[in-house]
């Protein structure tokens, strides 16, 4: 059942210009982060929004990869440039919704958003048990994120790929956020 | 007076028509528009059906409006942020003022908002010496050469991208080649150190969810995201109809938004966005503040206004202007003060005033496919008459709208006078003075009277009485009456060959013209005295049939809503036909008749047929009896907008001509060798763009 949902999830993202890839293991997802990187020659790299677990395991393939992993918390006066700088962004999503493709970060700290949102590239990874059907299943766990954090919260649903068709109705990916968009779903 | 007023939009639409090469841009945006959205309605489990949700929820919210709105308030508030009700834009403009001047900012960046254009908040911010950028691409194209949206959606669609390139050459001070990817580097590089260093970002919101005092910001870009995040303050401005009771509502509109608008299911980015989050660890740059701009506006009473509270559904997704015949061809320049499009009308209305609104009202040609894509069901037909009939209560109406609201009485005397009225309007002469003294257009061939009307006929035939398995009352609009009394004739006949009793009831012609130039009351008048003959008959189970589409139209719609949907009008709708969605249910084309075998005709459906089956009926009748059929349709109007296309000049004719052109085109190529259609004035536009032979399916019995 779970698989199912991911495939259809990783069908969606393909067909809206996103890169899914299904791996099995923290271990795996950091591998499958090194080859997106090395592909795209990333020195620095910024993370948010990662389990103790995923962050060691990116940290521990990442070594001596790359030049410079920035990790939270970012210092506020670096910001935003510290993270502009960076080409690429690697955050944890808290679900998925496997009809839209969608990724849904939450941020108690706008650092957090700008991590998805600045650099070029942007990796998401999500775990498989996390991925439901539809927007609607999503609606509950939008209810119980604002309830868990009754002051400031900001969910964002990612699906894909900045894109426009401003000029001509011509697709075009990247214009503001991230053209290169990565949706790693961990099965465990 | 009226005649006045449209002096001046008939010299845009002179203007307009002269730009060819825009409305092809504006027209390909709409079909892919429509393409798309057609697209994505099949990958949604309801399909078309949540177009009745998103109108029950729209309804209910605005019905709760002043609750919910509290609510929402004191749930932003208990989030942080800081929420001014504006009642006018002056307020939020002096609002913004003066948070700018607090905060000493010097730089605003803007994410697409169109509650800030509508009440133009950018001049003022700039004359105080604030640098204001627009983000999105389209808006931002707009910005630098000053104009206002040519599209709700795609502001910029009318600029390719060569033009493009030479307005960020001209910004940048650099060469930019006219390759969208390269504007694209150049755009992003340009725009980057605004994101980085705005003092304050500025946005819109889709919805505002009283649930927990959230906003939801949907965007494609992701600019919308670098805006609410970036700058030390962020100030949010949204009119109060937007406010929603729960999280479900707001999904549902997160869905039917660009569902409608581009096709996508959701855009790529949704924020979902509660109260203001810091930036960073450790030392602060600052306090982070973030601020709700409610908007009245004009909402308020708009709520409070019968004909038009409904508009305040309004999701602003563009669908009605993907299929608007005559925006396709003027644009969002000519149609549209602020807001463009039919919604813009009623809009306009609201919240700029009956006279910006009135300045483009008449190019509304009451063909109605903008209420069958609205995703939340909103009558804009209805509502545009409405702002036509409070206009003409200021201005009267223009010569042309009388004589077409006259066009029953006008018809009465052709067919009175049928010999003089045929050689008129064959004469030269006599039509440029029918141009000047009644305003139709000596271009148009018009077709002749008959001396017999159906009606005459009718009485005067001889029944054979036979035993009958449905009794049918005929309801037969102006043309087939006057003009064409040979179609009602033929439906008669067919009726009463497959065991129909066919009864006349007393009855006045549909009136629908006083619906297309606004005389409302005239055309309640009407509606009144048809629902009040038709409706002993439906009682007294007869099947009410109309040949003409628009006079079916009037039974199953525009009545219902002319009369508050009263018992009556109720009833009569139940029963209503259009003639050959009626007919096909048990004429299984064993009735003799000459087979149309070798014949390959091409179906154009007419707008307000749309609703009632979509010619589906006609087109499996002529299949039953051996022709071969295929739609053939651009998905929008023919251009002949009823009787809009007799009008003489820019705002009749020409226009006319213009959106119709793309559809003669493709009936020129289709190798078809007639054109069937069901509406009298659709075959006189096809007549006369295609070249091509133009009948009734019913004139095939004859054949």
């Amino acid at each position: 059942m779970a698989s199912n949902v991911v495939t259809r999830f990783m069908e969606k993202h393909a067909a809206l210009s996103g890169k899914p890839h299904r791996v099995r293991s923290s271990a795996e997802a950091a591998d499958a982060i090194a080859d997106i990187l090395a592909a795209i020659g990333a020195q620095r790299v910024a993370l948010a929004n990662l389990s103790q677990e995923l962050s060691a395991a990116i940290e521990r393939t990442l070594s001596g990869k790359v030049l410079e992993l920035r990790k939270e918390p970012f210092p506020a006066s670096t910001l935003p440039h510290a993270i502009d700088d960076c080409q690429a962004g690697i955050t944890g999503m808290a679900f998925g919704i496997a009809q839209t493709a969608t990724l849904a970060e939450i941020a108690v700290n706008d650092a957090q958003r700008l991590v998805s949102a600045l650099p070029r590239t942007h990796i998401g990874i999500v775990h498989a048990k996390d991925v439901v059907e539809t927007l609607e299943d999503a609606a509950p766990l939008l209810r119980s994120i604002f309830q868990q954090n009754p002051s400031n919260c900001t969910v964002s649903f990612i699906s894909g790929p900045s894109r426009t068709g401003d000029i001509e109705l011509k697709l075009t990916l990247g214009v503001h956020g991230p053209g290169e968009q990565h949706a790693i779903i961990i099965e465990e | 007076m009226a005649d006045v007023h449209q002096a001046a939009l008939k010299a845009r639409i002179v203007k307009a028509l002269e730009e060819p090469k825009h409305s092809a841009a504006l027209l390909r945006c709409m079909q892919r528009g429509r393409d798309n959205r057609a697209r994505a309605l099949t990958e949604l489990p309801g399909g078309a059906d949540f177009r009745g949700t998103v109108k029950a929820v729209k309804d209910r919210c605005i019905e709760h409006q002043v609750e919910l709105v509290n609510r929402f308030i004191a749930n932003a508030e208990a989030r942080g942020t800081r929420v001014f009700c504006a009642r006018n834009g002056q307020e939020a403009i002096d609002y913004v003022l003066k948070l700018a001047s607090d905060r000493k900012a010097k730089v605003i960046a803007k994410s697409k908002s169109l509650t800030t254009e509508e009440i133009e908040i950018n001049d003022p911010l700039i004359e105080a010496g604030l640098k204001v950028i627009e983000t999105d691409l389209g808006e931002l194209i707009i910005q630098l050469v000053h104009e206002k949206p040519y599209h709700l959606v795609f502001p910029s669609v009318h600029k390719m991208a060569a033009d493009v390139a030479k307005i960020f050459a001209k910004e940048t001070g650099t060469e930019v080649s006219e390759d969208i990817p390269s504007i694209m580097k150049v755009v992003r590089a340009y725009l980057r150190p605004i994101f980085l260093n705005a003092d304050i970002g500025m946005t819109g919101a889709n919805v505002g969810i009283a649930e927990n005092g959230c906003i939801v910001i949907e965007t494609n870009e992701g600019n919308g995201r670098l805006v609410s995040s970036i700058g030390d303050c962020h100030v949010c401005v949204m009119g109060i109809e937007k406010i929603v009771d729960t999280i479900e509502d707001a999904m549902l509109m997160v869905l039917a938004h660009p569902v409608s608008a581009s096709g996508q299911l959701p855009t790529t980015y949704v924020t979902w966005m509660g109260g203001r989050s810091p930036l960073g660890e450790g030392e602060s740059r600052g306090p982070r503040e973030s601020h709700i701009i409610l908007l009245d506006n004009g909402r308020r009473s708009t709520r409070d206004d019968v004909a038009m509270r409904e508009s305040l559904n309004c999701i602003r997704c563009g669908a009605c202007m993907n299929v608007c015949p005559t925006y396709g061809v003027v644009g969002g320049h000519v149609f549209g003060h602020i807001y463009p499009g039919p919604i813009g009308i009623p809009w306009t209305a609201q919240v700029h005033g009956l006279e910006n609104a009135g300045a483009f009202a008449s190019l509304c040609i009451s063909c109605g496919l903008c209420k069958e894509i609205c995703p939340a069901e909103i009558d804009m037909p209805m509502m545009i008459a409405e702002v036509k009939r409070r206009f003409a209560v200021e201005h009267g109406f223009a010569k042309a709208e009388r004589t077409m609201m006259g066009a029953d009485g006008f018809a009465a005397l052709g067919s009175a006078m049928a010999p003089i009225a045929n050689r008129m309007i064959q004469s030269k002469t006599a039509r440029k003075v029918m141009r000047a003294t009644l305003g139709i257009d000596e271009r148009r061939a018009l077709p002749p009277f008959t001396h017999q009307t159906f009606k005459k006929w009718f009485h005067a035939r001889k029944r054979v009485s036979q035993e009958s398995k449905r009794r049918v009352a005929f309801f037969v609009d102006v043309f087939a009456n006057h003009n064409r009394p040979d179609l009602g004739q033929s439906a008669v006949e067919l009726l009463e060959r497959l065991g129909c009793e066919v009864a006349l009831p007393e009855q006045r012609s549909s009136g629908y013209p006083f619906i297309a130039y606004g005389n409302l009351d005239k055309a309640r008048e009407v509606a009144t005295f048809n629902i009040a003959r038709l409706a002993p008959f439906a009682k007294d189970g007869y099947d009410i049939v109309a040949t003409e589409p628009t006079a079916a139209y009037c039974l199953k719609s525009a009545y219902l809503t002319l009369l508050h949907s009263s018992n009556d009008s109720e009833f009569v709708a139940g029963r209503s036909h259009e003639f050959f969605e009626y007919l096909i249910d048990f004429d299984t084309g064993t009735t003799e008749f000459p087979s149309l075998k070798g014949r390959r005709f091409g179906f154009h459906i007419s707008c307000h047929q749309r609703p009632l089956g979509a010619g589906h009926g006609a087109v499996e009748w002529i299949r039953r009896h051996g022709g071969e059929v295929k739609i053939i349709e651009t998905g929008t109007c023919c251009g002949m907008g009823g009787t809009f296309g007799l009008k003489s000049g820019p705002l009749g004719y020409d226009l006319s001509m213009a959106v119709g052109k793309p559809l003669f085109d493709l009936f020129n190529q289709s190798g078809v060798d007639a054109i069937l259609t069901e509406s009298s004035v659709c075959a006189i536009q096809l007549r006369e763009g295609t070249g091509l032979p133009v009948y009734h399916p019913l004139e095939l019995l004859a054949q």
